[in-house]
Protein backbone atom coordinates (compact mmCIF):
# COMPACT_ATOMS: atom_id res chain seq x y z
CA UNK A 1 0.00 0.00 0.00
CA UNK A 2 1.39 3.42 -1.06
CA UNK A 3 1.05 4.79 2.84
CA UNK A 4 4.18 2.29 3.59
CA UNK A 5 6.37 5.18 1.23
CA UNK A 6 7.51 8.11 2.65
CA UNK A 7 8.75 11.14 1.97
CA UNK A 8 9.70 14.04 3.95
CA UNK A 9 7.61 11.90 7.11
CA UNK A 10 4.49 11.78 4.60
CA UNK A 11 3.01 9.63 3.16
CA UNK A 12 2.61 9.36 -1.15
CA UNK A 13 -1.38 10.07 -0.17
CA UNK A 14 -0.25 13.19 1.09
CA UNK A 15 2.15 14.57 -1.94
CA UNK A 16 -0.46 12.87 -3.88
CA UNK A 17 -2.71 15.60 -2.45
CA UNK A 18 -0.54 18.72 -2.58
CA UNK A 19 0.32 17.70 -6.53
CA UNK A 20 -3.00 17.77 -7.07
CA UNK A 21 -3.57 21.26 -5.32
CA UNK A 22 -0.50 23.17 -7.09
CA UNK A 23 -1.87 21.85 -10.76
CA UNK A 24 -5.12 22.91 -10.12
CA UNK A 25 -4.30 26.36 -9.04
CA UNK A 26 -1.68 26.07 -12.03
CA UNK A 27 -4.85 25.64 -14.71
CA UNK A 28 -6.93 28.15 -13.09
CA UNK A 29 -3.85 30.42 -13.34
CA UNK A 30 -2.97 29.37 -16.87
CA UNK A 31 -6.83 30.63 -18.26
CA UNK A 32 -6.94 33.30 -15.59
CA UNK A 33 -3.70 35.13 -16.85
CA UNK A 34 -3.60 36.36 -20.91
CA UNK A 35 0.09 36.98 -20.59
CA UNK A 36 3.23 35.17 -18.37
CA UNK A 37 2.93 37.06 -15.15
CA UNK A 38 5.69 39.50 -15.21
CA UNK A 39 6.57 39.11 -19.16
CA UNK A 40 4.94 40.34 -22.36
CA UNK A 41 4.76 36.58 -23.72
CA UNK A 42 1.02 35.58 -24.27
CA UNK A 43 -0.33 32.78 -23.19
CA UNK A 44 -2.50 32.02 -26.68
CA UNK A 45 -5.37 29.46 -26.87
CA UNK A 46 -3.02 26.58 -28.44
CA UNK A 47 -0.88 27.03 -24.96
CA UNK A 48 -3.95 26.86 -22.69
CA UNK A 49 -4.90 24.14 -24.72
CA UNK A 50 -1.58 21.97 -24.26
CA UNK A 51 -1.56 23.09 -20.72
CA UNK A 52 -5.11 21.84 -19.83
CA UNK A 53 -4.10 18.54 -21.69
CA UNK A 54 -1.03 18.08 -19.51
CA UNK A 55 -2.55 19.45 -16.44
CA UNK A 56 -5.72 16.98 -17.05
CA UNK A 57 -3.17 13.88 -17.64
CA UNK A 58 -0.97 14.84 -14.78
CA UNK A 59 -4.00 14.50 -12.40
CA UNK A 60 -5.94 12.42 -13.76
CA UNK A 61 -2.76 10.14 -13.01
CA UNK A 62 -2.24 10.72 -9.65
CA UNK A 63 -5.83 10.05 -8.41
CA UNK A 64 -6.09 6.91 -10.68
CA UNK A 65 -2.89 5.80 -9.56
CA UNK A 66 -1.88 6.92 -5.93
CA UNK A 67 -5.73 7.37 -4.46
CA UNK A 68 -7.29 4.78 -6.25
CA UNK A 69 -4.04 2.32 -5.93
CA UNK A 70 -4.38 1.05 -9.54
CA UNK A 71 -0.83 1.58 -9.51
CA UNK A 72 -0.61 -1.27 -7.02
CA UNK A 73 -3.66 -3.31 -7.40
CA UNK A 74 -3.77 -6.06 -9.95
CA UNK A 75 -3.57 -5.22 -13.57
CA UNK A 76 -7.12 -6.30 -14.19
CA UNK A 77 -8.43 -3.16 -12.56
CA UNK A 78 -6.28 -0.99 -15.19
CA UNK A 79 -7.35 -2.88 -17.87
CA UNK A 80 -11.16 -2.63 -16.51
CA UNK A 81 -10.44 0.94 -15.82
CA UNK A 82 -9.00 1.63 -19.94
CA UNK A 83 -11.34 -0.88 -21.40
CA UNK A 84 -13.61 2.31 -22.59
CA UNK A 85 -10.67 3.93 -23.94
CA UNK A 86 -11.77 2.30 -27.28
CA UNK A 87 -14.93 3.48 -27.22
CA UNK A 88 -13.68 7.08 -26.68
CA UNK A 89 -11.38 6.44 -29.66
CA UNK A 90 -14.22 5.66 -31.58
CA UNK A 91 -16.28 8.54 -30.47
CA UNK A 92 -13.60 10.70 -31.37
CA UNK A 93 -13.53 9.05 -34.86
CA UNK A 94 -16.61 9.91 -34.89
CA UNK A 95 -16.07 13.54 -33.96
CA UNK A 96 -13.95 13.49 -37.26
CA UNK A 97 -16.32 12.22 -39.58
CA UNK A 98 -19.31 14.26 -38.45
CA UNK A 99 -17.60 17.50 -38.12
CA UNK A 100 -17.64 19.69 -41.32
CA UNK A 101 -13.49 19.78 -41.18
CA UNK A 102 -13.82 16.30 -41.36
CA UNK A 103 -14.57 16.23 -45.38
CA UNK A 104 -11.54 18.60 -46.01
CA UNK A 105 -9.20 18.56 -43.35
CA UNK A 106 -8.84 14.90 -41.78
CA UNK A 107 -6.10 12.89 -43.45
CA UNK A 108 -7.79 10.58 -46.18
CA UNK A 109 -7.44 7.07 -44.32
CA UNK A 110 -9.26 8.04 -41.39
CA UNK A 111 -12.44 9.35 -43.47
CA UNK A 112 -14.53 7.48 -46.06
CA UNK A 113 -15.08 7.73 -49.48
CA UNK A 114 -16.22 11.04 -49.74
CA UNK A 115 -16.00 11.69 -53.20
CA UNK A 116 -19.37 9.59 -53.55
CA UNK A 117 -20.82 12.17 -51.78
CA UNK A 118 -19.91 15.17 -54.00
CA UNK A 119 -19.79 13.74 -57.15
CA UNK A 120 -23.42 11.83 -57.14
CA UNK B 1 -13.23 -1.19 18.45
CA UNK B 2 -16.84 -2.07 18.35
CA UNK B 3 -16.85 -3.69 15.45
CA UNK B 4 -15.46 -7.18 15.83
CA UNK B 5 -18.02 -9.53 16.13
CA UNK B 6 -20.47 -6.62 17.79
CA UNK B 7 -24.70 -7.76 17.57
CA UNK B 8 -26.27 -4.74 15.80
CA UNK B 9 -29.38 -4.02 18.16
CA UNK B 10 -31.99 -3.02 16.40
CA UNK B 11 -32.20 0.25 18.86
CA UNK B 12 -29.05 1.30 17.43
CA UNK B 13 -30.93 2.47 14.15
CA UNK B 14 -32.79 4.80 16.27
CA UNK B 15 -29.59 6.66 16.58
CA UNK B 16 -30.22 7.17 12.70
CA UNK B 17 -33.50 8.52 12.91
CA UNK B 18 -31.60 11.18 15.29
CA UNK B 19 -29.50 11.96 12.98
CA UNK B 20 -31.86 12.58 10.49
CA UNK B 21 -32.96 15.28 13.00
CA UNK B 22 -29.94 16.76 14.23
CA UNK B 23 -29.12 16.98 9.92
CA UNK B 24 -32.49 18.83 9.68
CA UNK B 25 -32.36 20.95 12.57
CA UNK B 26 -28.58 22.46 11.08
CA UNK B 27 -30.47 22.63 7.35
CA UNK B 28 -33.18 24.47 8.61
CA UNK B 29 -31.16 26.97 11.12
CA UNK B 30 -28.78 27.37 7.92
CA UNK B 31 -31.48 28.79 5.86
CA UNK B 32 -33.10 30.60 7.75
CA UNK B 33 -29.61 32.60 8.52
CA UNK B 34 -28.91 32.50 4.68
CA UNK B 35 -31.62 31.73 2.81
CA UNK B 36 -34.05 34.19 5.13
CA UNK B 37 -32.18 37.03 7.32
CA UNK B 38 -28.84 37.40 4.89
CA UNK B 39 -30.83 36.96 1.43
CA UNK B 40 -33.65 40.01 2.52
CA UNK B 41 -31.23 42.41 3.04
CA UNK B 42 -29.34 41.53 -0.16
CA UNK B 43 -32.61 41.53 -1.37
CA UNK B 44 -33.70 45.08 -0.54
CA UNK B 45 -30.26 46.50 -2.09
CA UNK B 46 -30.55 45.07 -5.14
CA UNK B 47 -33.73 46.23 -5.10
CA UNK B 48 -33.02 49.93 -4.05
CA UNK B 49 -30.66 49.85 -6.50
CA UNK B 50 -32.44 48.88 -9.36
CA UNK B 51 -35.16 51.64 -8.67
CA UNK B 52 -32.05 54.03 -8.66
CA UNK B 53 -30.68 52.50 -11.89
CA UNK B 54 -34.77 52.64 -13.39
CA UNK B 55 -35.13 56.24 -12.45
CA UNK B 56 -31.73 57.46 -13.53
CA UNK B 57 -32.24 56.21 -16.65
CA UNK B 58 -35.85 57.88 -17.09
CA UNK B 59 -33.98 61.05 -16.46
CA UNK B 60 -31.22 60.88 -18.80
CA UNK B 61 -33.68 59.51 -21.38
CA UNK B 62 -35.93 63.14 -20.58
CA UNK B 63 -32.89 64.76 -20.81
CA UNK B 64 -32.31 63.82 -24.12
CA UNK B 65 -28.40 64.61 -24.53
CA UNK B 66 -26.38 62.50 -22.85
CA UNK B 67 -22.96 63.48 -21.77
CA UNK B 68 -19.95 61.03 -21.70
CA UNK B 69 -19.57 60.82 -17.86
CA UNK B 70 -23.26 60.60 -17.60
CA UNK B 71 -23.47 57.42 -19.89
CA UNK B 72 -20.31 56.06 -18.04
CA UNK B 73 -22.59 56.80 -14.38
CA UNK B 74 -25.51 54.70 -16.02
CA UNK B 75 -23.39 51.82 -16.83
CA UNK B 76 -21.46 51.59 -13.57
CA UNK B 77 -24.98 51.86 -11.88
CA UNK B 78 -26.21 49.04 -14.35
CA UNK B 79 -23.23 46.68 -13.29
CA UNK B 80 -23.80 47.42 -9.20
CA UNK B 81 -27.52 46.43 -9.71
CA UNK B 82 -26.51 43.49 -11.09
CA UNK B 83 -24.25 42.71 -8.81
CA UNK B 84 -26.65 43.21 -6.36
CA UNK B 85 -29.15 40.48 -8.05
CA UNK B 86 -26.18 38.33 -8.10
CA UNK B 87 -25.19 38.62 -4.63
CA UNK B 88 -28.80 38.17 -3.37
CA UNK B 89 -29.34 35.16 -5.80
CA UNK B 90 -26.16 33.54 -3.75
CA UNK B 91 -27.59 33.79 -0.53
CA UNK B 92 -30.99 32.78 -1.38
CA UNK B 93 -29.89 29.53 -3.47
CA UNK B 94 -27.22 28.40 -1.27
CA UNK B 95 -30.38 28.78 1.79
CA UNK B 96 -32.82 26.66 -0.53
CA UNK B 97 -30.29 24.25 -1.48
CA UNK B 98 -29.40 23.60 1.69
CA UNK B 99 -32.56 23.29 3.08
CA UNK B 100 -33.81 20.63 0.36
CA UNK B 101 -30.50 18.61 0.92
CA UNK B 102 -30.83 18.46 4.60
CA UNK B 103 -34.56 17.67 3.93
CA UNK B 104 -33.35 14.66 1.47
CA UNK B 105 -30.39 13.66 3.92
CA UNK B 106 -32.76 13.33 6.65
CA UNK B 107 -35.47 11.93 5.08
CA UNK B 108 -32.93 8.66 3.99
CA UNK B 109 -30.59 8.18 6.91
CA UNK B 110 -34.16 8.58 9.24
CA UNK B 111 -36.72 6.77 7.03
CA UNK B 112 -34.01 4.32 6.68
CA UNK B 113 -33.22 3.93 10.41
CA UNK B 114 -36.92 4.01 11.31
CA UNK B 115 -37.82 1.11 8.74
CA UNK B 116 -34.88 -1.05 10.80
CA UNK B 117 -35.79 -0.06 14.02
CA UNK B 118 -39.03 -1.63 13.25
CA UNK B 119 -37.95 -5.07 12.29
CA UNK B 120 -37.79 -8.04 14.09
CA UNK B 121 -34.79 -8.71 15.65
CA UNK B 122 -32.52 -11.05 14.02
CA UNK B 123 -31.69 -14.07 15.36
CA UNK B 124 -32.18 -16.95 13.38
CA UNK B 125 -31.31 -19.57 15.97
CA UNK B 126 -29.20 -22.07 14.55
CA UNK B 127 -25.96 -21.10 14.68
CA UNK B 128 -25.70 -19.54 10.96
CA UNK B 129 -23.72 -16.56 11.42
CA UNK B 130 -25.27 -13.15 10.54
CA UNK B 131 -22.24 -11.18 10.17
CA UNK B 132 -21.19 -13.13 6.92
CA UNK B 133 -21.56 -10.84 4.06
CA UNK B 134 -23.82 -12.61 1.84
CA UNK B 135 -25.17 -12.01 -1.57
CA UNK B 136 -27.57 -9.58 -1.26
CA UNK B 137 -30.74 -8.97 -3.32
CA UNK B 138 -31.49 -5.17 -2.03
CA UNK B 139 -29.13 -4.08 -5.22
CA UNK B 140 -31.60 -5.61 -7.58
CA UNK B 141 -34.44 -4.18 -5.88
CA UNK B 142 -32.98 -1.07 -5.72
CA UNK B 143 -32.43 -1.50 -9.75
CA UNK B 144 -35.90 -2.01 -10.09
CA UNK B 145 -37.14 1.24 -8.01
CA UNK B 146 -34.62 3.55 -10.41
CA UNK B 147 -36.30 1.92 -13.30
CA UNK B 148 -39.88 2.37 -12.25
CA UNK B 149 -39.00 5.95 -10.50
CA UNK B 150 -37.74 6.94 -14.44
CA UNK B 151 -40.37 5.74 -16.17
CA UNK B 152 -42.82 7.98 -14.57
CA UNK B 153 -40.11 10.95 -14.28
CA UNK B 154 -40.73 12.79 -17.38
CA UNK B 155 -44.44 13.43 -16.06
CA UNK B 156 -43.65 13.61 -12.77
CA UNK B 157 -42.76 17.25 -12.42
CA UNK B 158 -45.34 18.31 -15.26
CA UNK B 159 -47.79 16.41 -12.33
CA UNK B 160 -46.14 17.98 -9.23
CA UNK B 161 -47.04 21.38 -10.91
CA UNK B 162 -50.11 20.87 -11.72
CA UNK B 163 -50.77 19.33 -8.48
CA UNK B 164 -49.74 22.38 -6.75
CA UNK B 165 -51.71 24.62 -9.00
CA UNK B 166 -55.09 22.59 -8.09
CA UNK B 167 -55.06 21.55 -11.70
CA UNK B 168 -57.38 18.42 -12.16
CA UNK B 169 -55.73 17.11 -15.18
CA UNK B 170 -52.23 16.20 -13.52
CA UNK B 171 -51.54 12.51 -14.82
CA UNK B 172 -51.47 10.77 -11.49
CA UNK B 173 -50.59 7.38 -12.78
CA UNK B 174 -47.16 8.52 -14.02
CA UNK B 175 -46.58 10.56 -10.95
CA UNK B 176 -47.61 7.01 -8.79
CA UNK B 177 -44.97 5.18 -10.70
CA UNK B 178 -42.30 7.41 -9.77
CA UNK B 179 -43.58 7.60 -6.05
CA UNK B 180 -43.91 4.14 -5.93
CA UNK B 181 -39.97 3.65 -7.40
CA UNK B 182 -39.22 6.25 -4.98
CA UNK B 183 -40.73 4.16 -1.87
CA UNK B 184 -38.98 0.79 -3.80
CA UNK B 185 -35.38 2.55 -3.26
CA UNK B 186 -35.98 3.93 -0.04
CA UNK B 187 -37.13 0.00 1.01
CA UNK B 188 -33.64 -1.46 -0.55
CA UNK B 189 -31.80 0.97 0.23
CA UNK B 190 -32.31 0.40 3.79
CA UNK B 191 -32.13 -3.17 3.48
CA UNK B 192 -28.93 -3.00 2.09
CA UNK B 193 -28.13 -0.76 5.28
CA UNK B 194 -29.39 -3.28 7.47
CA UNK B 195 -27.50 -6.27 5.77
CA UNK B 196 -24.38 -4.07 5.79
CA UNK B 197 -23.94 -3.11 9.54
CA UNK B 198 -23.03 -5.36 11.07
CA UNK B 199 -20.57 -6.75 8.55
CA UNK B 200 -17.27 -6.84 10.39
CA UNK B 201 -14.91 -8.07 7.13
CA UNK B 202 -15.36 -12.07 7.98
CA UNK B 203 -16.30 -13.96 4.74
CA UNK B 204 -16.06 -11.64 1.94
CA UNK B 205 -16.92 -13.33 -1.29
CA UNK B 206 -14.35 -14.20 -3.48
CA UNK B 207 -14.68 -14.83 -7.38
CA UNK B 208 -13.34 -17.75 -8.28
CA UNK B 209 -13.59 -17.18 -12.11
CA UNK B 210 -10.90 -15.17 -14.58
CA UNK B 211 -10.92 -12.64 -14.94
CA UNK B 212 -10.82 -11.70 -11.52
CA UNK B 213 -9.69 -14.48 -9.97
CA UNK B 214 -8.68 -14.33 -6.25
CA UNK B 215 -10.32 -10.72 -6.16
CA UNK B 216 -13.12 -9.56 -3.59
CA UNK B 217 -16.41 -9.72 -5.76
CA UNK B 218 -17.34 -6.23 -4.39
CA UNK B 219 -14.39 -4.41 -5.65
CA UNK B 220 -14.50 -6.01 -9.07
CA UNK B 221 -18.49 -5.28 -9.09
CA UNK B 222 -17.26 -1.80 -8.70
CA UNK B 223 -14.68 -1.44 -11.06
CA UNK B 224 -17.15 -3.17 -13.81
CA UNK B 225 -19.55 0.02 -12.04
CA UNK B 226 -17.13 2.57 -12.74
CA UNK B 227 -16.11 0.95 -16.16
CA UNK B 228 -19.72 2.13 -17.75
CA UNK B 229 -19.74 4.97 -15.86
CA UNK B 230 -16.51 6.43 -17.92
CA UNK B 231 -18.65 5.19 -20.51
CA UNK B 232 -21.06 7.65 -19.92
CA UNK B 233 -19.46 10.73 -18.97
CA UNK B 234 -17.15 9.99 -22.42
CA UNK B 235 -20.42 10.07 -24.28
CA UNK B 236 -21.30 13.60 -22.44
CA UNK B 237 -17.71 14.45 -23.24
CA UNK B 238 -17.40 13.47 -26.87
CA UNK B 239 -20.56 14.93 -27.76
CA UNK B 240 -19.44 18.84 -26.31
CA UNK B 241 -15.98 18.04 -28.09
CA UNK B 242 -17.88 17.44 -31.04
CA UNK B 243 -20.30 20.67 -31.13
CA UNK B 244 -17.00 22.76 -29.17
CA UNK B 245 -15.00 22.15 -32.02
CA UNK B 246 -17.28 23.86 -34.90
CA UNK B 247 -18.13 26.61 -32.82
CA UNK B 248 -16.70 30.08 -33.45
CA UNK B 249 -16.21 31.39 -29.72
CA UNK B 250 -15.13 34.92 -29.31
CA UNK B 251 -11.72 33.01 -28.04
CA UNK B 252 -11.72 31.63 -31.56
CA UNK B 253 -12.23 34.18 -33.52
CA UNK B 254 -9.48 36.79 -31.89
CA UNK B 255 -7.31 34.10 -31.88
CA UNK B 256 -8.26 34.13 -35.71
CA UNK B 257 -9.36 30.92 -36.20
CA UNK B 258 -9.69 30.84 -40.11
CA UNK B 259 -12.67 29.01 -40.33
CA UNK B 260 -14.48 32.20 -37.71
CA UNK B 261 -12.69 35.11 -39.58
CA UNK B 262 -16.40 36.20 -40.73
CA UNK B 263 -18.14 35.46 -37.50
CA UNK B 264 -18.97 38.55 -35.36
CA UNK B 265 -17.98 38.20 -31.74
CA UNK B 266 -20.74 36.98 -29.50
CA UNK B 267 -22.22 34.74 -31.92
CA UNK B 268 -21.84 31.61 -29.86
CA UNK B 269 -21.72 32.01 -25.94
CA UNK B 270 -20.17 29.12 -24.02
CA UNK B 271 -20.24 28.75 -20.06
CA UNK B 272 -16.49 29.31 -20.07
CA UNK B 273 -16.91 32.81 -21.73
CA UNK B 274 -19.11 33.74 -18.83
CA UNK B 275 -17.11 32.03 -16.03
CA UNK B 276 -13.53 32.25 -16.91
CA UNK B 277 -12.34 35.94 -17.42
CA UNK B 278 -13.55 37.30 -13.70
CA UNK B 279 -12.51 36.19 -10.38
CA UNK B 280 -15.59 36.38 -8.71
CA UNK B 281 -17.16 33.79 -11.77
CA UNK B 282 -14.83 31.52 -11.57
CA UNK B 283 -14.99 31.06 -8.01
CA UNK B 284 -17.05 28.56 -7.03
CA UNK B 285 -16.02 26.41 -9.94
CA UNK B 286 -12.32 27.09 -8.47
CA UNK B 287 -13.38 26.28 -5.32
CA UNK B 288 -15.30 23.14 -5.87
CA UNK B 289 -12.23 21.89 -7.78
CA UNK B 290 -10.19 22.41 -4.11
CA UNK B 291 -13.67 20.99 -2.57
CA UNK B 292 -13.61 17.23 -3.85
CA UNK B 293 -9.73 16.75 -3.73
CA UNK B 294 -9.70 17.53 -0.49
CA UNK B 295 -12.64 15.35 -0.16
CA UNK B 296 -10.66 13.10 -1.73
CA UNK B 297 -8.00 13.10 0.39
CA UNK B 298 -10.13 12.83 3.48
CA UNK B 299 -11.53 9.90 2.57
CA UNK B 300 -8.07 8.56 1.99
CA UNK B 301 -7.34 9.72 5.16
CA UNK B 302 -10.91 7.80 7.17
CA UNK B 303 -9.35 4.63 5.10
CA UNK B 304 -5.74 4.93 6.42
CA UNK B 305 -6.97 5.66 10.06
CA UNK B 306 -9.13 2.92 9.79
CA UNK B 307 -7.09 0.13 8.63
CA UNK B 308 -4.25 1.29 11.00
CA UNK B 309 -4.62 -0.90 14.24
CA UNK B 310 -1.59 1.03 16.20
CA UNK B 311 -3.67 4.36 15.40
CA UNK B 312 -2.60 7.39 18.52
CA UNK B 313 -4.26 10.31 18.73
CA UNK B 314 -2.10 13.48 17.80
CA UNK B 315 -1.39 15.85 20.49
CA UNK B 316 -2.81 19.46 20.51
CA UNK B 317 -5.86 20.12 18.96
CA UNK B 318 -6.17 17.49 16.44
CA UNK B 319 -6.25 15.26 19.14
CA UNK B 320 -8.80 16.79 20.98
CA UNK B 321 -11.23 16.72 18.05
CA UNK B 322 -10.06 12.48 17.12
CA UNK B 323 -9.41 11.51 20.54
CA UNK B 324 -10.34 8.37 19.48
CA UNK B 325 -9.87 5.97 16.02
CA UNK B 326 -13.38 5.42 16.17
CA UNK B 327 -14.10 9.21 16.29
CA UNK B 328 -11.47 9.65 13.62
CA UNK B 329 -12.36 7.40 11.08
CA UNK B 330 -16.23 9.51 11.20
CA UNK B 331 -14.99 12.86 11.44
CA UNK B 332 -13.00 12.54 8.35
CA UNK B 333 -15.73 11.57 6.98
CA UNK B 334 -17.79 14.00 8.26
CA UNK B 335 -15.57 16.43 6.40
CA UNK B 336 -15.89 14.49 3.01
CA UNK B 337 -19.77 14.92 3.86
CA UNK B 338 -19.51 18.81 4.37
CA UNK B 339 -16.95 19.50 1.57
CA UNK B 340 -19.63 17.11 -1.09
CA UNK B 341 -22.17 19.23 -0.03
CA UNK B 342 -20.27 22.24 -0.22
CA UNK B 343 -19.68 21.32 -4.35
CA UNK B 344 -23.39 20.94 -4.71
CA UNK B 345 -24.27 23.88 -3.05
CA UNK B 346 -21.70 26.02 -5.13
CA UNK B 347 -23.03 24.32 -7.89
CA UNK B 348 -26.41 25.46 -7.65
CA UNK B 349 -24.86 28.82 -6.77
CA UNK B 350 -23.24 29.20 -9.87
CA UNK B 351 -26.45 27.94 -12.29
CA UNK B 352 -28.75 30.77 -10.91
CA UNK B 353 -26.10 33.23 -11.71
CA UNK B 354 -25.46 31.75 -15.17
CA UNK B 355 -29.46 31.63 -15.71
CA UNK B 356 -29.91 35.11 -14.74
CA UNK B 357 -27.45 36.07 -17.11
CA UNK B 358 -29.52 34.31 -19.91
CA UNK B 359 -27.73 31.36 -19.96
CA UNK B 360 -30.04 28.56 -19.90
CA UNK B 361 -30.63 25.28 -21.37
CA UNK B 362 -32.66 26.26 -24.59
CA UNK B 363 -29.49 26.54 -26.37
CA UNK B 364 -27.29 24.33 -27.77
CA UNK B 365 -24.38 25.40 -25.33
CA UNK B 366 -26.71 25.56 -22.40
CA UNK B 367 -27.91 22.46 -23.08
CA UNK B 368 -25.00 20.25 -23.07
CA UNK B 369 -23.50 22.71 -20.47
CA UNK B 370 -25.92 21.75 -17.80
CA UNK B 371 -26.70 17.91 -18.41
CA UNK B 372 -22.98 17.26 -18.48
CA UNK B 373 -22.53 19.30 -15.18
CA UNK B 374 -25.95 18.42 -13.43
CA UNK B 375 -24.64 14.71 -14.61
CA UNK B 376 -21.65 14.59 -12.30
CA UNK B 377 -23.62 16.43 -9.36
CA UNK B 378 -26.05 13.73 -9.49
CA UNK B 379 -23.59 11.28 -8.73
CA UNK B 380 -21.96 13.60 -6.16
CA UNK B 381 -24.88 13.81 -4.15
CA UNK B 382 -25.59 10.10 -4.44
CA UNK B 383 -22.19 9.77 -3.44
CA UNK B 384 -23.34 12.21 -0.39
CA UNK B 385 -26.36 9.77 0.46
CA UNK B 386 -24.13 6.48 0.59
CA UNK B 387 -21.48 8.28 2.42
CA UNK B 388 -24.43 9.27 5.52
CA UNK B 389 -24.73 5.78 6.22
CA UNK B 390 -20.99 5.38 6.52
CA UNK B 391 -21.20 8.56 9.08
CA UNK B 392 -23.28 6.73 10.57
CA UNK B 393 -22.05 3.04 10.76
CA UNK B 394 -18.51 5.03 11.18
CA UNK B 395 -20.60 6.54 15.08
CA UNK B 396 -22.42 3.29 15.64
CA UNK B 397 -20.61 -0.20 14.81
CA UNK B 398 -17.28 1.68 13.73
CA UNK B 399 -14.98 0.98 11.06
CA UNK B 400 -11.42 -0.99 11.56
CA UNK B 401 -8.80 -3.27 9.43
CA UNK B 402 -11.34 -5.61 8.66
CA UNK B 403 -14.17 -4.08 7.54
CA UNK B 404 -12.64 -1.34 6.26
CA UNK B 405 -13.16 -2.31 2.88
CA UNK B 406 -17.06 -0.23 2.45
CA UNK B 407 -15.18 3.00 3.02
CA UNK B 408 -12.35 1.74 0.76
CA UNK B 409 -15.07 0.76 -2.21
CA UNK B 410 -17.34 3.82 -1.53
CA UNK B 411 -13.91 5.72 -2.07
CA UNK B 412 -13.29 4.10 -4.89
CA UNK B 413 -16.53 5.68 -6.52
CA UNK B 414 -15.49 8.88 -4.64
CA UNK B 415 -12.34 9.48 -6.87
CA UNK B 416 -13.80 8.37 -10.00
CA UNK B 417 -16.21 11.55 -9.30
CA UNK B 418 -13.20 13.65 -8.65
CA UNK B 419 -11.60 11.86 -11.35
CA UNK B 420 -14.37 12.93 -13.85
CA UNK B 421 -14.73 16.26 -12.42
CA UNK B 422 -10.64 16.54 -13.60
CA UNK B 423 -12.14 16.26 -16.68
CA UNK B 424 -15.26 18.55 -16.82
CA UNK B 425 -13.77 21.39 -15.22
CA UNK B 426 -11.13 22.51 -17.76
CA UNK B 427 -12.99 21.17 -20.78
CA UNK B 428 -16.11 23.41 -19.56
CA UNK B 429 -15.25 26.37 -17.33
CA UNK B 430 -11.63 27.26 -18.57
CA UNK B 431 -11.12 25.92 -22.27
Amino acid sequence: MGEHVEFMGKDIYFWNFIVLMFFTLFEVGAVFYDVVPGTDIAITKSAVWAILIIVGIIKGFGIAAFFMHLKDDPRIYTRTALFPVLFVLLMLWGIGLSNPAGVTDLPSWCTPNWDYATNR
Amino acid sequence: MSGHGSHVENGIWMRAVMMGGIILTIGVLLFATLGIALADGKHDTWKQLEDDYHHEEEVLAAQGNITEAQAKHLVHMHHEEVDAHLSYLTYRVAGITILLMSITYAAFIGIGGFLNASKPQADHGDGHDEHEHHGSSSPIVFAFGIMLFLMGFPDFVVACKAMLSSDATADLSMLAISMLGLVTIVIAVSNWWFEDLPFVGHGEQIATSYPFEGEHIRKAGLWVFIMSEIMVFATFFSSYLRMRTEWCTDWAIRDGVEACKDVPEGTVVTASDLLRYDFGTLLPGAINTFALIISSYTIVLALKTAKNANWKPSTGFMGKLMPTRQAAVRNYLIATLALGSLFIVLKLVEWSHLVAEGFDIGTVQGSIFYIATGAHGLHVFIGLLVMLYLVFKADTVGFDEDNAQGIEYFGLYWHFVDLAWVVIFPAFYLY
